[in-house]
């Protein structure tokens, strides 16, 4: 449908109004940014964003609250860290790390989330071609501690 | 398939609802404009809890100070609080830190309170840091005015008459609460030991207080940053020696001045009885502490089929794929996981040689799923917002 690298972004409901910024699960302004929304981004589980990667996103971000306002009080600082974790984990295999971002901005930072997810995805987009998506992505996804072995 | 994806949360519907989500807005609003100044992380609003903390800290000090001097009777109160002020080396200053620590304290109390309230941190089982935080803030306010009481000048004498004529407007048990509280049938030696227990005593329970308050959280952010803990100590120190803390004229049986200086801060019901009745202003202040406790039960900004992944259910763990890793344990903000030994071991491979098993205490869970994001085993979910969902979603996105 689009030309732009395709992006996954979980964005805590908490956090940036998406309400004037999304149409169809989308970002209206970049329709490759697929946006799912979380309830608070220390959700996330980092093997989603690894798998996403995995079955072909070109990238995937993570948008929690600023830091010190996350309104489950740790969730964005913990965020921060699997994040962090996770790209050491990727360089090691060779993944770029920017492929994984994890913004944080509060609900009135509409045009500068928006920004921050442009940089985003023209960073990806400078990026030598992602290795192709792993076969068969309908499988469920591994048990974790299988993953954890290289 | 994919649930809540993209769709647009219906605005809140009740005149209340918007009007929460507009303060909502407002205080956000505040942030980002104060973050433009001050980094994220040194964000005072971010930090009101732990300022609270800070000045409660330096009033105990400055008061441990202070109570070994003051003398509690009619005749030396006033006298020692002189001696205090003018004699004691430094007592002044000590005197004037305080004072202006105290009033540090319920702005920082206050800010905290309605930040919490305008941003929604009471919901699901945040009622408990709500509810003893009401009681903080009722003792809190009730130490202030004791404190008042303890210089005994003339406005210390005016204002126990007209918190004895409040005490006795309230029907059947008024006079037995007036007698209590001044210690016998009028205004005796008695009444200011007393006083000095009102204030010592519940200031020390706020510590009990805070151990509810803090009961459900796992690092509670005790402390501002240091820069703002010397920034307060600092102001609270340059106060006191520019402004000193004062008394008024020596407290005279017959005397009633016609006004003294109020306190905003701590004396806003005395202030209202210029205009309403004692009683008036007894119902207003029970009205008042009513409504408080009864934010978090009656006061939601949304109804919770409004709130969408917002509101997905508490975490449950799926016995069979717990390892017993502690992860979730050492994550979840709100003490809300406990681990106990495993009953038997798991079903999955990493799970069979467990020694611990995570529980959800469920009445603390507030559903942030952060825990979600702490397993790496999945072997907790949302109810409302399974791991299925997310991957459903995922899939969705790449496969266009
Ligand atoms: S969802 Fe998990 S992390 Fe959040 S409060 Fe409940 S048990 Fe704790
Ligand atoms: S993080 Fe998962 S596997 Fe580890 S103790 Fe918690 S529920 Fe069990």
């Amino acid at each position: 449908m689009s030309n732009g690298p395709k992006v996954v972004g979980f964005v805590c409901d908490w956090s940036v109004d998406l309400v004037p910024l999304m149409e169809g699960g989308r970002l209206r302004e970049m329709p490759s940014v697929r946006i799912i929304r979380v309830p608070c981004s220390g959700f996330v589980r980092p093997s989603w964003l690894e798998d996403a990667l995995g079955r072909g996103a070109d990238g995937v971000f993570v948008t929690g609250c600023p830091y010190g306002d996350c309104l489950n009080r740790e969730g964005n600082y913990l965020m921060r860290d699997r994040v962090d974790q996770l790209q050491r984990r990727l360089q090691r295999r060779r993944v770029d790390p920017a492929r994984l971002g994890m913004l944080a901005y509060g609900l009135h930072d509409g045009p500068a989330f928006l920004a921050a997810v442009r940089a985003f995805v023209e960073g990806i987009r400078a990026l030598p071609a992602a290795a192709p998506p792993r076969s068969a992505p309908a499988a469920p996804a591994p048990a974790a501690a299988e993953r954890e072995t290289p | 398939m994919s649930t809540g994806a993209g769709i647009a949360p219906s605005p809140p519907r009740s005149r209340y609802g918007r009007f929460m989500t507009g303060v909502l807005r407002g205080t956000l609003k505040l942030d980002v404009w104060i973050n433009k100044v001050y980094p994220a992380d040194y964000n005072p609003l971010y930090y009101t809890g732990g300022l609270s903390n800070l000045f409660l800290f330096i009033l105990v000090l400055s008061g441990i100070f202070l109570f070994f001097y003051y003398e509690a009777s009619l005749v030396e109160g006033f006298a020692s609080v002189q001696y205090i002020t003018l004699g004691v080396p430094y007592g002044g200053l000590i005197r004037g830190v305080h004072r202006y620590a105290a009033d540090g304290f319920i702005v920082a109390v206050l800010l905290h309170l309605f930040r919490n309230w305008f941003t929604d941190r009471y919901l699901f089982s945040r009622d408990n840091p709500w509810i003893s935080g009401m009681f903080l803030l009722i003792f809190g306010g009730f130490v202030g005015f004791t404190g008042y009481q303890l210089v005994w000048d003339e406005r210390a004498q005016v204002l126990t008459a007209m918190f004895v004529g409040m005490l006795r407007s309230l029907p059947l048990i008024g006079d037995w609460l007036a007698r209590v509280f001044i210690g016998g049938a009028g205004v005796s030696d008695g009444t200011l030991v007393r006083a000095l227990f009102l204030h010592i005593g519940p200031a020390s329970a706020l510590y009990v207080m805070l151990w509810w308050h803090y009961l459900r959280l796992r690092h509670p952010k005790i402390w501002p940053p240091a820069t703002w803990v010397l920034a307060s100590v600092g102001l609270v120190f340059l106060l006191a020696g520019v402004i000193p803390a004062t008394s008024g004229q020596p407290a005279a049986p017959a005397g009633r001045p016609a006004s003294f200086p109020m306190d905003i801060f701590f004396l806003i019901p005395f202030w209202l009885l210029n205009y309403m009745s004692p009683f008036a202003v007894m119902v207003l202040l029970g009205a008042l502490f009513t409504l408080g406790f009864a934010i978090p039960y009656i006061a939601r900004r949304e109804a919770p089929q409004e709130m969408s992944v917002r509101h997905a259910g508490v975490a449950q763990v799926i016995d069979g794929n717990c390892t017993g890793c502690e992860l979730c344990f050492f994550d979840c903000p709100y003490n809300a996981i406990a681990m106990v030994p495993s009953p038997a071991p798991g079903l999955s491979r990493a799970a069979a040689n467990r020694t611990w098993l995570a529980v959800v205490i469920e009445s603390r869970c507030v559903e942030c799923g952060i825990c979600i994001g702490a397993c790496p085993f999945e072997a907790l979910e949302l109810p409302k917002f399974l791991e299925r969902d997310v991957q459903a979603q995922v899939l969705e996105a790449v496969r266009a």
